[in-house]
């Protein structure tokens, strides 16, 4: 059985995968965040209100995520933090 | 003729050590600060006010054991000089040993807004105030460093324990557990000295020596596994 994500994980890897694709589309992120659609929405409101993601709208009102620098600013000290509490057992 | 030369001149010392501990400290607040700001992760959060309290303990003694020293204010004030200090590192203390335990405290959903004032701290608070106000009336540090004995006895059978948990997979643990024995080792000594050593000035020196080691260590730790930014 694999082990269950920590919330960093999880949000490391919601992060990661709007990274790789630069926009992306709430149902293609959805399917590769893993999670079931309440806990995705859940986590997307709290990566959008603390200002790691934000949600474009085109012209034909169809919705995409983005990055803001916050959310470049995670992924790039992720191993940090990852190493920190790990190593020091917080 | 170093120890005569370094215990006739310990006041100079102590306020040297208190300088270096204080940037020590401040260097680690910023760096873990970044951290929690980014996470959000409680466990960052306690060990940053750990280093936090540390930090404001001992700029408190650099600055104002510094006027004390030159003659700026009353030497009236030592008692309250030497209150704040225990305090905040009674503090400090507590925060270090609650960064390791807190997983098994607070659940999943307890979210505080602020990490220095809530209902489980605010326990803390008050217990270093106990501590202090009995030291007062008991004249010395006795109540402070036995505390201080025993928080860093758990503390080091918790770090231990994790290291046991995972030596493989994060080798850094050994580390931390080899800072949080010398804490505690320091702590004894301290105490030793106090007790039964009638306040030998070598072993005063060697001890603040040790925490300088130990303070170096925290932060060489700190930016070995956070890398340096």
């Amino acid at each position: 059985m694999t082990k269950k994500r920590e919330r960093l994980q999880v949000i490391r890897d919601i992060l990661d995968s709007i990274r790789k694709t630069r926009n992306i589309k709430p149902t293609r992120l959805l399917y590769s965040s893993n999670l079931s659609p309440q806990m995705f929405k859940e986590y997307v409101n709290e990566l959008i209100s603390k200002g790691f993601m934000k949600i474009d709208i085109d012209k034909k009102d169809k919705k995409t995520f983005s990055l803001t620098p916050k959310g470049f600013e995670f992924l790039q000290e992720y191993k940090a933090i990852e190493n920190l509490i790990e190593n020091f057992g917080l | 003729m170093v120890y005569e030369w370094l215990a006739a001149n310990k006041e100079i010392l102590k306020i040297f050590f208190g300088l270096i501990i204080g940037i020590i400290c401040t260097a680690i607040v910023l760096r873990t600060h970044r951290l929690f700001k980014l996470s959000s992760h409680q466990g960052i959060r306690y060990f940053r006010n750990a280093f936090l309290f540390y930090g404001i303990g001992f700029l408190v003694r650099y600055i104002l054991g510094a006027f004390l020293f030159f003659n700026l204010i009353n030497p009236a004030y030592r008692a309250i000089i030497t209150g704040l200090f225990e305090y905040f590192l009674i503090m400090a203390g507590f925060f270090l040993l609650y960064s390791l335990i807190w997983k098994n405290i607070e659940g999943e959903s307890t979210k505080y807004s602020s990490s220095l004032i809530n209902p489980k701290i605010s326990l803390f608070y008050i217990m270093a105030l106990i501590l202090v106000i009995l030291d007062c009336f008991w004249g010395g540090l006795s109540f402070m460093l036995l505390s201080q004995v025993v928080l860093f006895a758990v503390a080091t059978i918790i770090s231990y324990m994790n290291y046991s948990e995972g030596k493989k997979q994060f080798k850094f643990r050994k580390f931390y557990f080899v800072a949080m024995l010398l804490n505690f080792l320091a702590w004894l000594s301290n105490t030793l000295v106090v007790f039964f050593f009638k306040g030998n000035q070598n072993m005063i020196i060697n001890i603040y020596f040790l925490n300088l080691i130990i303070f170096f260590l925290f932060l060489y730790g700190v930016i070995k596994v956070t890398g340096l930014k």
